[in-house]
């Protein structure tokens, strides 16, 4: 069950992509495969590399060394067949003010094949926008904007979807309505999104697995969610107990001052070390497990420099 | 891959979906009429121009606001995009920088014929109800005067193609509309005090620069233009100034990274 996405080509793959811009590396030597099917998160402080990465990708700014490859195409070799399988906004979803929603759409759509009156109709009503579409761009909201913005890179069904800081600017609603429609997208769609953000609990709702970035280069990548969507079982759990170095001498573990007893276990092993601690007389007022947050792990691995 | 025509198609949607150029039509229209309806009111009878001479006058006057406002057009092509953002929606589409660079100076060549048909037609249409017929003063050289009159709108649009391909190579260049409709402008009236200051019957440099070979219209009624040359090597400079504006358009719009 875990292995089949194991198994499918990524969607698109990052090899030893550089940038260099003078003397100075914005992005460094970074390989990443993004596995198809999921929600994947591209994580970093304010300037790690994160919009530069993603500029490479789309072929906005040439690679200096590396190459990236989505669909099995080099987007340095085969611009265009490579980034017809990619939608994306880049930063801030700009439109044509001076056109209607719908004209902008149109505008996007005579540059692919396949995408006729009935599609853009459906991708309309897939972001919401309804009536408002025929209305002039500069009278939209910024919501809105960045629903049309996701109108425009869903048109011609990409494989893939690239959204830099989707949420920036958007209200606590709004960025509840952009992860509804990541996560249908990509359950019902099977479309792959690979979205950049620093924000860390936005991320930890919205996302199967991360890439975290620091100064241009990959630290860790991890899966969040496991295929029922839960989080993953965590080793750590804690036992709060009245005797803490009798409980140490019968279960092990370390103790954490004010928290109790920290055992590294599996699931499973629980009730037998708390049959071991009643049986050896110590009382037990409580059994939890360590979440470490996305936010802690982040902090850790980043030693808590450069972020927002 | 859908069709290159759809590309020139979306550039056509942007240039009149503006009200601006609607607007400027609209100028171009009601000054071509206007400079015919001038000269009827303010002669007599007697030393009224004849229709080709109004006509004429009227060519020579309006292709100045012709000439301004494809510099506008071409200007905004490039930089326009810039300045909105949307040049990062429209790259990332399947289509190669050297294709959609092309749609776009195409559909400014197309915005320049427009310009210059309106005009023509116009002017014409304003002289031809409001002045006598005939008419020939202008015309030497053995010309007809429709001859003439068509060869000079031919002389003068090749200025105008120029310098607004120099105003889309600014545009591509500098992503600063503003710098290439100045500098666009600045060519245009500057370019007759440069030819005085520096002619090139006296600077032998002189005749490599485009601007003494811009008016062609000089050719009509002799063989030899400034300095001396033929029209073969005033064609020559054009072209060659041509082809160095549309190699740095494309170079710098088709290697440039899209950032910030």
């Amino acid at each position: 069950m875990t292995g089949n996405t194991a198994v499918t080509e990524p969607v698109a793959r990052l090899l030893g992509v550089t940038k260099k811009i003078g003397s100075k590396t914005l992005v460094g030597d970074l390989t990443l495969d993004i596995p198809a099917g999921q929600v994947f998160g591209f994580l970093g402080p304010n300037g790690a590399g994160k919009t530069t990465t993603i500029r490479m990708m789309v072929g906005l700014i040439s690679i200096s060394r590396g190459d990236i490859v989505i669909g099995g195409r080099s987007i340095k070799t085969d611009f265009e067949e490579a980034v017809a399988q990619v939608g994306a906004i880049v930063e801030n979803p700009e439109m044509y003010k001076f056109l209607t929603g719908y004209q902008n759409l149109k505008q996007y759509a005579r540059m692919v094949s396949g995408v006729n009156k009935q599609r853009i109709q459906e991708v309309i009503d897939l972001v919401g926008l309804g009536s408002r579409i025929h209305d002039k761009v500069k009278s939209y909201s910024l919501g809105m904007r960045q629903r049309l913005g996701v109108a425009q890179a869903l048109l011609h069904r990409p494989k893939l979807l690239i959204l830099d800081e989707p949420t920036n600017g958007l209200d606590p609603q709004g960025i509840r309505e952009l992860r509804d429609y990541l996560r249908r997208l990509c359950r019902e769609e099977g479309t792959t999104v690979f979205v950049s953000s620093h924000l860390l609990s936005e991320m930890e709702l919205m996302c199967d697995s991360v890439a975290i970035i620091q100064n241009g280069k990959l630290i860790d990548v991890r899966r969040l969610k496991n295929e029922e969507g839960t989080q993953t079982p965590g080793g750590e759990f804690v036992f709060e107990v009245d005797d803490l170095q009798t409980a140490q001498t019968l279960i092990g573990g370390t103790v954490r001052n004010g928290e109790g007893i920290v055992v590294q276990t599996v699931r499973e092993d629980i009730p037998e070390l708390n049959a071991k601690l009643v049986s050896g007389g110590v009382r037990v007022y409580g059994i939890k497990e360590v979440v470490v947050s996305l936010e802690d792990q982040f902090l850790e691995m980043t030693g808590g420099e450069g972020i927002e | 891959m859908s069709k290159f025509n759809a590309l020139v198609h979306n550039e056509n949607v942007k240039i009149y979906s503006r009200a601006r150029t609607w607007i400027m039509l609209l100028l171009l229209a009601v000054f071509s009429v206007l400079i015919p309806v001038l000269i009827y009111v303010n002669s007599t009878p007697e030393n009224m121009p004849g229709q080709w001479d109004g006509f004429q006058i009227t060519l020579s006057v309006i292709f100045n606001l012709t000439t301004i406002f494809t510099v506008v057009i071409a200007s905004d092509a490039i930089a326009g995009e810039f300045s909105w953002g949307t040049i990062k929606l429209l790259l990332i589409r399947p289509w190669s920088r050297s294709k959609i660079l092309l749609s776009k100076y195409i559909s400014m060549v197309l915005f320049s014929l427009l310009t210059t048909l309106l005009m023509t037609v116009c002017a014409f249409a304003a002289s031809l109800i409001l002045l006598p017929s005939g008419g020939a003063g202008m015309t030497q050289g053995g010309w007809s005067p429709e001859a003439y009159s068509g060869m000079l709108i031919v002389c003068r649009y090749v200025e105008l193609f120029l310098t607004a391909t120099l105003a889309f190579m600014v545009s591509s260049v500098f992503r600063a509309s503003g710098l290439a409709i100045g500098l666009s402008l600045f060519i245009i009236f500057v370019k007759n005090l440069f030819i005085t200051i520096f002619n090139p019957d006296r600077f032998e440099w002189a005749k490599y620069l485009p601007f003494s070979h811009m008016d062609l219209s000089g050719y009509l009624v002799s063989d030899r233009g400034p300095g001396g040359v033929a029209l073969s090597f005033s064609i020559g400079v054009l072209a060659a100034y041509y082809v160095l504006f549309l190699l740095l358009a494309w170079v710098v719009f088709s290697r440039r990274d899209v950032a910030g």
